[in-house]
């Protein structure tokens, strides 16, 4: 690829590296999305690897959310949405007629900004997906399935006792986890994450950055977030959106030390935003 | 971490349970669809069967009749003054009217036939005419009055089935003192033989089908009594069958009767009716209910079958033929039945109209308007923008809500003890009605009208409050005048509903028969009257069938209203609907 | 009326006339200036206006609604003083009337017999049960005593009125004589007639209505009320007039610049807002006042066997003619109505729940804005139409076709008149009442719960079934409770279709009878306001009124805590 003679010319060794060893999961070409008459994302073009993190930043409103939701198609719950050109997992097309949502969506796990448990307990919300897909045969199966999700999420030593309880009585800490839990449950290959410490505590929010790190083991992360110190810390790639276009996009430390754009660099030092 | 089934086979296990979780889901998809339109299904039936049964009833037969003022009847006491007027025998002059149309009917039977062609009611409009005129007196003028609801429903071809068939041939018509004797060479009356024939058959059949269902459920009856009663009209049924089969398969003469099909004859300005048929269809033997004007052989004749036998009617033979006569001589219209808008309540079913009910309903609701409305929005208000939030307040507001779904019933037993029997106010009063309407409709001017203060935003009372206005300057200066589209669409919707609502106005009498309209004024508010809704359920529990397109016609009527109502309040809501 | 109507008219005038004067003098304490008053110069004449109108108005209402009860208290007063010497006579006549003596001690031999028969038969029950001979044969001796005691009782008030005819006829015909009568006559009247003779009364005197009756008797009682309604009418009307007066002088007096008009007006302007929503509980205290006390008197009147109205399976309130009856026959059951109430209700449910439910599952979250632009008003219409239509169409269309339809199937005994028709009918109506609810309740489902099952890769259905309902369950249930009240408390549509046997069934295609039909049957039609069978309907409407009251508040309660958990 000629990105990766790129980054190494530029002697961005660990990346390049790391892309070799993992390579590109979802690649996204010229997308544009519309609400209505409101275009909200301009040709967006970017490839993802796999078994890292990839953080979007940008600004309130730069369509960071818009383009996550593309990945899995979220937006086709919203009416007015338009999306239109390239998005492949594994080279498959995403937005093709052919390729249903539901099968789409066990692929690729989403956790949303604000914790949201079912009104249900703690292991039925980690058995949801496994049970609308099918995944297990028996109560023994979904009970391991449930215990190593939640196990992976890193809440299992604290709920193990209570898992019969209602998911919404947890702390909102716990309450992110138990949905990460969720989603991982089905054991996606991407998982997207919108925003999934905002409303969080510190503490809180270091045990899921932990989690993050660990889950980039197994999986393709995406992560939005407004924390550049977040993104620093958790992600190797990073994307800057501003105003609906992808501004910029490369190794997370060429961002954060060396951006190419100015506006990349008037937020990243936050002039704006 | 590699304990996690490898994603492929995920893919695989999701796929093959997909087709069958498509296939709940356009189930449960089906489902909501199925419910919607179950709705609209049932709405379309409702409105249509009622709009249905109202065609009949906007439209009425009047009948012109020349009739003479003489003295004698008009003016018993020959003063010409008024009250000698009112006093004239107003129906004899009707009746005498009639008479002449008809010269030849004097039998008591026949002249009761004659004068059921008009309800004696309307004697009442034709005195206030020459009371209202006296010049009328001793001439011949043309009154115009509504047939009777029978006679009327008949002429509309609605509750008797029956065929007119022109002929031609030779007819010998052999008069003797009572009865005429019709002679053709050919088997001229033919066809109704197989009509008549048709109609015995299958009334065998029907009552053949008839009588092997109640032996069929005679076998499953639960009793022995109730065994023993299904078989015994099972018999009947089966009795019956047989006799009406060999009626229609006998030899000799067909006898016509109450039971059967009728035949009249019309020719020469006549009408004879037939009552027995050789079996040959030749002759026919009949007596004549209007003479014919020429005698001898005739030419040409209008077979008139009726197949609705006599018992299964309300109009008589006679009163048919009658009432035809006058048709046929242009006295009978046809015309837009101005009656229903214009009188009140009647027994007679073609002189009821909705009159009085319409008033009634207008003076409750400006009871009920002049009631509800500012108490609701002073409550409002209050509670929005004044109230301290505390337990009174609190309990109020809760109060409120429970008033809201509160049965109507209930707030009529409240008029009833309180307004009638504890302050003594009379009963039926438009006034009564429309204070237990207004207590009812309260909630609802309450609730929508707080919505409506709630939804202007606090930044107009802060702009208010900030150059000086005092709170209440603030209320009424700034903030109502903004809420007040709100307010107006929610009363209108609240009245729209009390115009509507029937079971608390039950409780307080206003299900009186009320024949005079009350006054449209100030002293109308106590006098006893009904309104629309009522007016519904009294006629809808009617006998006659006149009625119960007259109920249909109040339906839509009322409905008409309440869809002007609630197009004011749409239009109110789009006028001046405000986005923040 | 003239005079009233007349005075409301000069007071209308009066109180324009203190707008005007209280503004012109306060213009001219500020020299013409609004700048030198405390308030606008307007709002010290709506003061002025305020003193000069709102008292005398008051008053004047007042009398409207007090007024002739005013009136017949004192002149029935005075009736019943002038005929104390007749109704000493006719006690004295009673007291010494060898016929009427005897009577009475048969009478309260009549009473032993049957107190004792039915301890006798209290005995019999609680030994050998309700079924057994001995309680049959006990009941049978309470009867008979029982309709000894009407007898008796009906043979003394023939005696009654006899004697006193004799004492009206010795009264001379002189106007006291005659009012003397006509006081006595009113005396005697059961309670239940009273009102009827004071209205053909007033009808004499005033000319308010028609009187049924016209008799010499009457036409004095009216010559008794007539000075009294005049003197009342001339005192108040003039009271009213003088207060006007004085308010606007006195009000005229206190304006002056620094005077705090505006103030004063806000208050009464307040004072007035509070009163209104006095109002809504004033209404609740009405209700439940007028229904306890109707109803406590109905109890009264079947001697406090509250258990039997509550648990009684016989109801048949037009045979009961006496109290004692009512127990014995136990024909003041209500359980017939409960039941009947309670099977309409149910098939009422069983069409507007799920047929409610899921068109608001529907149309908020499948339906296109084209598919919703026209289904919500669709339901909105259906939710308008009258319910007297619902049931014409119940009665006429519905009822027979369901009668037509089950005779087919070889059901003979079907009606036109039928739970299920009723029931179907309102099932209908409520559907825009549970869907509209549910709607509300689905919308406030957060979207992100949405999303997560979406997210998780749930189809639509699941979302809803899983998630979406499941989280608006108590709103929901909410939502059908206030149904279940609406269906109890609905009128038109039973009485038109569901008929008025009492029938004790549970067979949809039979006659039923509800709570609502029968108050309205024992409250239209001619009614004597004061017997069992007219207070039962108010036994019933409290029964009627606790039932909805209960699920109202339950129901609004659930409501109001899901909306508090998503807000
Ligand atoms: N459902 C919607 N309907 C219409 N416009 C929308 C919708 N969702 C988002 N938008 C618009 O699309 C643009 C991008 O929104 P998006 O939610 O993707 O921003 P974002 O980068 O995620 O912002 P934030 O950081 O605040 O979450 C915004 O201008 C927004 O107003
Ligand atoms: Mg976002």
């Amino acid at each position: 690829m000629a990105d990766d003679t790129n980054t190494s010319a530029n002697g961005r060794t660990v990346y390049h590296a790391n892309r070799h060893a993992h390579p590109v999961k979802v690649a996204a070409a010229g997308v544009d999305v519309s609400y209505g008459d409101k275009q909200a994302l301009h040709g967006v073009t970017l490839d993802i690897p796999d078994r890292a993190v990839t953080a979007f930043i940008g600004p309130s409103g730069c369509g960071k959310s818009t383009f996550l939701r593309c990945i899995n198609r979220m937006n086709d719950t919203i009416e007015t949405a338009r999306v239109s050109g390239s998005i492949t997992i594994d080279g498959e097309e995403v937005n093709d007629r052919g390729v249903d949502p539901v099968i789409l969506r066990a692929r690729v796990g989403m956790v949303f900004q604000k914790p949201n448990p079912f009104p249900k307990s703690i292991y039925d919300n980690v058995a949801y997906g496994p049970r609308i897909h099918g995944l297990s045969n028996s109560r023994d199966e979904l009970d391991s399935i449930v215990e190593n999700s939640l196990k992976k999420a890193g809440l299992w030593a604290e709920v193990s006792d209570r898992l019969h309880t209602p998911g919404t009585a947890l702390s909102g800490g716990q309450q992110q986890r138990l949905v990460i839990a969720r989603a991982i449950a089905v054991n996606p290959e991407v998982i997207l994450m919108d925003e999934p410490c905002s409303a969080l505590d510190p503490i809180a929010t270091a045990k899921i950055e932990e989690l993050i790190d660990e889950l980039r083991e197994n999986y393709c992360l995406i992560i939005v977030t407004h924390s550049m110190a977040q993104a620093a810390r958790v992600s190797q790639m990073t994307a800057f959106f501003h105003l609906g276009h992808l501004v910029e996009y490369g190794p997370t430390e060429e961002i954060f030390t060396n951006p190419t754009d100015r506006r990349t660099q008037d937020y990243i030092t936050g002039r704006f935003g | 971490m590699t304990d996690a089934p490898a994603s492929s086979a995920i893919r695989e296990a999701v796929s093959q349970r997909l087709a069958k979780r498509h296939r709940a889901e356009k189930r449960f998809r089906a489902y909501g669809v199925g419910a919607i339109a179950l709705a609209v299904i049932f709405l379309a039936i409702l409105l249509g069967s009622i709009g249905f049964q109202s065609l009949g009833a906007f439209t009425m037969n009047t009948l012109t009749l020349p009739v003479t003022i003489n003295e004698r009847q008009a003016d018993p006491r020959g003063d010409g003054t008024e009250e000698s007027l009112r006093r004239g025998n107003y129906n004899a002059i009707i009746q005498d009217g009639l008479r002449a149309q008809f010269p030849s009917v004097d039998d008591r039977a026949e002249l009761r036939d004659l004068f059921g062609l008009y309800n004696g009611v309307n004697s009442a409009s034709l005195m206030r005419k020459v009371v209202a005129n006296p010049s009328l007196v001793g001439g011949t003028t043309d009154f115009t009055l509504p047939l009777s609801d029978d006679v009327d429903l008949y002429l509309k071809g609605i509750t008797v089935s029956e065929r007119f068939a022109g002929r031609q041939g030779a007819l010998d018509v052999v008069v003797s003192d009572q009865t005429v004797r019709l002679e053709s060479a050919e088997p001229a009356f033919a066809d109704f033989l197989t009509v008549m024939r048709d109609e015995l058959i299958r009334r065998a059949d029907e009552a053949a089908a008839n009588a092997s269902r109640l032996e069929s459920a005679a076998g499953a009856a639960a009793t022995r009594d109730e065994r023993e009663a299904l078989l015994s009209q099972s018999r009947r049924q089966a009795a019956l069958s047989v006799s009406l089969r060999e009626r229609a398969e006998a030899q000799g003469d067909v006898v016509l009767g109450t039971d059967t099909p009728a035949l009249f004859l019309q020719a020469e300005g006549g009408v004879i009716q037939v009552r027995s048929v050789s079996r040959d269809g030749r002759i026919a033997v009949g007596e004549t209910l209007l003479p014919l004007q020429a005698e001898g052989p005739i030419t040409a004749w209008t077979e008139w079958a009726v197949e609705t036998p006599s018992n299964a009617r309300r109009i008589s033979d006679r009163r048919m033929v009658y009432a035809r006569a006058l048709e046929d001589r242009d006295m009978v219209r046809s015309g837009f039945n101005t009656i229903l808008f214009t009188n009140a309540d009647s027994r007679a079913p073609e002189l009821a109209g909705v009159l009085g009910a319409m008033i009634g309903s207008i003076l409750t609701m400006l009871v009920t308007m002049v009631l509800a409305v500012p108490i609701g929005v002073g409550t409002a208000i209050y509670l929005e923008e004044f109230a301290p939030k505390n337990r009174l307040t609190n309990f109020i507001e809760v109060n409120i809500n429970n008033l809201a779904a509160v049965p109507s019933i209930v707030f009529g037993l409240l008029g009833l003890a309180i307004f009638i029997n504890l302050f003594g106010l009379p009963r039926s009063a438009p006034l009564v009605g429309g204070m237990v309407l207004a207590l009812m409709t309260l909630p609802t001017v309450i609730i929508s009208s707080r919505a409506a203060l709630r939804a202007v935003p606090p930044s107009i009372r802060e702009a208010a409050l900030g150059v000086g206005a005092s709170r209440t300057q603030a209320v009424f200066h700034h903030v109502l005048p903004l809420a007040m589209p709100g307010i107006l669409t929610g009363s209108i919707i609240g009245l729209a509903q009390a115009l509507g609502e029937t079971a608390p106005l039950l409780m307080i009498g206003m299900v009186a028969f009320i024949a005079d309209p009350p006054t449209l004024g100030l002293s109308g508010f106590l006098e006893p009257s009904t309104v629309m809704p009522v007016q519904i359920y009294l006629w809808s529990g009617a006998a006659e069938r006149a009625f119960e397109m007259r109920t249909a016609a109040a339906i839509i009527t009322l409905l008409s209203l309440m869809i002007m109502f609630n197009a004011a309040a749409i239009y109110l809501r789009r006028r001046f609907e405000r986005r923040w | 009326m003239q005079l009233s109507l007349f005075t409301a008219l000069a007071l209308l005038v009066l109180t324009a006339a203190g707008f005007l004067l209280g503004r012109r003098r306060a213009l001219a304490a500020g020299q013409g200036r609004a700048a030198g008053l405390h308030s606008l110069p307007d709002y010290y004449g709506y003061y002025v206006a305020m003193w000069t109108g709102a008292p005398a108005l008051v008053l004047l209402a007042l009398y409207g609604l007090f007024g002739g009860m005013l009136v017949n208290t004192l002149a029935l007063a005075e009736l019943e003083r002038s005929a104390e010497p007749l109704g000493a006579r006719y006690e004295s006549v009673l007291e010494i009337d060898p016929a009427h003596a005897g009577l009475r001690a048969e009478r309260d031999q009549a009473e032993a017999g049957r107190l004792a028969a039915r301890e006798y038969a209290d005995a019999m029950f609680t030994q050998h049960g309700a079924e057994s001979p001995q309680m049959a044969e006990a009941m049978t001796d309470v009867d008979g005593w029982i309709a000894e005691g009407e007898r008796v009782e009906a043979e003394l008030e023939t005696r009654e009125s006899q004697l006193l005819s004799q004492i009206l006829g010795a009264a001379p015909d002189s106007p006291q004589g005659l009012a003397a009568r006509a006081g006595l006559e009113y005396a005697q009247l059961p309670i239940e007639r009273r009102q009827l003779f004071i209205s053909d009364i007033r009808a004499l005197a005033f000319g308010e209505g028609m009187a049924s009756r016209d008799t010499a008797e009457l036409r004095a009682a009216a010559a008794v009320f007539q000075p009294y309604e005049t003197t009342i009418k001339w005192t108040v009307c003039l009271l009213a007039f003088s207060i006007a007066v004085i308010g606007l002088a006195r009000a005229w007096r206190r304006v002056a610049p620094g005077f705090r008009a505006r103030n004063r007006v806000e208050g009464a302007i307040s004072f007035l807002l509070m009163l209104s929503s006095a109002i809504a509980i004033l209404t609740t205290l009405g209700i439940v006042m007028s229904l306890l006390f109707e109803a406590i008197r109905f109890f009264a009147a079947i001697d406090w066997r509250v258990h039997e109205f509550l648990f009684g399976t016989q109801w048949s309130p037009q045979i009961a003619i006496r109290a004692d009856q009512i127990g014995q026959s136990g024909a003041f059951g209500a359980v017939p109505l409960f039941v009947g109430t309670g099977l309409i209700t149910l098939i009422a449910m069983a069409v507007a729940v799920p047929v409610g439910l899921f068109a608001a599952i529907y149309l908020s979250e499948y339906a296109s804005p084209g598919v919703r632009a026209w289904a919500k008003p669709v339901l909105e219409i259906l939710a308008g139409i009258p319910t007297v239509v619902y049931g014409f169409f119940a009665l006429l269309t519905v009822g027979p076709f369901l009668r037509d339809f089950a005779m087919l199937l070889g059901y003979e005994d079907a009606v036109t008149q039928s739970a299920l028709s009723a029931g179907l009918v309102m099932g209908v109506m409520i559907i825009p009442f549970v869907s509209s609810l549910s709607d509300d309740v689905i919308n406030a489902v957060p979207q992100t719960l949405r999303d997560g099952a979406y997210a998780m890769g749930a189809t639509k259905s699941e979302a809803v079934r899983q998630v979406v309902l499941p989280a608006a369950l108590p709103g929901i249930v909410g939502a059908v409770l206030l149904a279940v009240s609406r269906a109890v408390g609905e009128t038109m549509i039973v009485v038109m279709a569901a008929g008025q046997a009492a029938n004790l069934t549970a067979n949809p295609l039979e006659s039923v009878t509800t709570i609502t039909v029968q108050i309205v049957t024992l409250l239209t039609g001619d009614q004597e306001f004061n017997s069992a069978k007219t207070l039962s309907a108010f036994a019933l409407g409290l029964v009627l009124f606790v039932m909805t009251l209960m699920l109202n508040i339950v129901a609004l309660r659930v409501v109001q805590k899901y909306r508090e958990k998503y807000d």
